[in-house]
């Protein structure tokens, strides 16, 4: 298992993250981020580009 | 930015062997967006900004401080400021662009600054106050993110540009207007087709004079007239430095006799590479998602050149072609966009109102190449899989 964490306070709500990982990010109706805080291995390298893309640097994965 | 992107993807790759990376600043790789920003609004500190080294097994050298002064691609070395110099196998140039400077009859210093690096952002951040003068020279995204920021530090600001509406060339003349009002709805004052001709004061500046012939107050100057790209240093190499250096569809550096060289590679802003989505010319893309992709692609090429056959599906991979994407923040509103909108001949409102959220399309001989908005980021977001590939 992975753990995600965003920082809140530095999301943009870009989505970019969306595009790499999108079973883990979404953008909902008003335009916010939400996201799973965990996810399986399959999803590691996905969530990496996700954190890696990230404008603000708002994402955190802990292995 | 580009160099540690590069090391990660190389070490992701089981790249095996030793990676340096040599920079000229003394701050190790941080994060530039924040700088017009967060950065300037907060007076935060470098770790706020710096990118965190994730990968435990990332096993690099950094050396920095002492930027490089010279390349030999003959004898295979870089020489640094220093005077040091080091042998390589493969060399990644990834230098990345400064901030351009007007030369003025009186060319003063004093108040006068420029936004690229950590360092400018804070000698900006420690002249600003309350009821400050600021004139900013130039309307793209770096003038208009300070202006704003800057706004709302209580100064007074104006901006001084050569075109007639704010990134109209880059995202239209109606998205251009709309992004006006807004910056004078908030106070910020435009001298558009306009030209700085001359600065005023005895050791700081005092006024600024236009080419109109209007004098403004000024204690603070800050240029923002876009970015050269750092080259001088591969000079001598028969490579084509034409507006930053030239590389083929996997980022190798091009000579000037259109060969290109194995194991010399451009990331970033650096990098004038090929057009393949718009089959137009090699351009370099000052967005911030280039040096992340070119540094990634590059890392494939090394490897595969040093491990051929380790990276599954590598050795057939498309020509470098990734979709180019900006956004902006500006007061409350902010910007998104995918594709490459100045490159559109039809510019269409999709959906929304001007005065709201909205969203334009960027059409060049009917296909979208582009497209940008302001708010509705999950709609934008949606559309950039139809873009052109």
């Amino acid at each position: 298992m992975i753990t995600i964490k965003v920082d809140m306070d530095k999301c943009q709500h870009y989505g970019q993250c969306v595009y790499e990982a999108p079973n883990i990010f979404k953008l909902n109706e008003n335009d916010k981020l939400e996201y799973l805080a965990s996810a399986d291995e399959t999803e590691r390298e996905n969530v990496k580009s996700a954190s890696d893309i990230c404008p603000m640097q708002a994402i955190q994965v802990f292995e | 930015m580009g160099g540690l992107r590069t090391a990660e993807s190389l070490r992701r790759y089981k790249y095996p062997g030793h990676i340096h990376i040599l920079g000229d600043e003394w701050h190790m790789p941080y994060n530039r967006p924040p700088l017009s920003k967060s950065l300037l609004a907060q007076d935060q500190e470098f770790a706020q900004v710096s990118f965190p080294i994730k990968s435990a097994d990332l096993n690099t050298e950094f050396t920095l401080g002492d930027g490089v002064r010279q390349l030999s691609m003959e004898q295979q070395s870089v020489t640094l400021q220093s005077g040091k110099k080091i042998q390589f196998d493969f060399l990644v140039a990834a230098t990345g662009l400064r901030s351009k400077k007007l030369v003025f009859p009186n060319n003063l210093q004093g108040g006068r600054f420029a936004l690229r690096t950590f360092d400018d952002a804070k000698a900006i951040r420690q002249a600003v106050g309350s009821g400050k003068e600021v004139v900013i020279l130039g309307s793209g995204f770096i003038g208009l993110e300070v202006a704003a920021t800057l706004k709302g530090l209580g100064c007074r600001v104006k901006i001084v540009a050569m075109e007639d509406i704010p990134l109209g060339l880059i995202l239209g003349e109606p998205f251009g207007e709309e992004i006006r009002r807004r910056h004078e709805t908030k106070g910020i004052e435009f001298y558009l087709n306009n030209r700085v001709t001359d600065l005023v004061g005895n050791t700081a500046i005092t006024h600024v004079k236009l080419v109109d012939g209007q004098s403004l107050t000024c204690d603070i100057f800050i240029e923002a007239i876009g970015s050269a790209a750092n080259v001088e240093w591969l000079e001598g190499n028969e490579l084509d430095l034409t507006d930053g250096l030239l590389t083929d569809s996997s980022l190798r550096a091009v000579k000037s006799n259109g060969t290109s060289v194995s194991n010399l590679f451009g990331v970033g802003d650096i990098a004038r590479f090929p057009n393949i989505r718009f089959e137009l010319p090699p351009r370099r893309i000052e967005h911030w998602n280039i040096p992340l992709e070119s540094s990634r692609r590059t890392a494939r090429e090394i490897v595969r050149q040093v491990v051929p056959g380790s990276i599954e599906g590598f050795e057939s991979e498309d020509g470098f072609n990734p979709l180019p994407t900006f956004w902006s923040d500006q007061f409350e509103f902010s910007i998104l966009s995918y594709g490459e909108p100045r490159l559109a001949d039809e510019i269409r409102l999709l959906e929304g109102n001007l005065g709201e959220e909205f969203i334009f399309a960027y059409l060049r001989e009917g296909s979208l190449v582009g497209v940008a908005g302001i708010g509705m980021k999950s709609k934008i977001n949606e559309m950039r899989k139809d873009i052109i590939k």
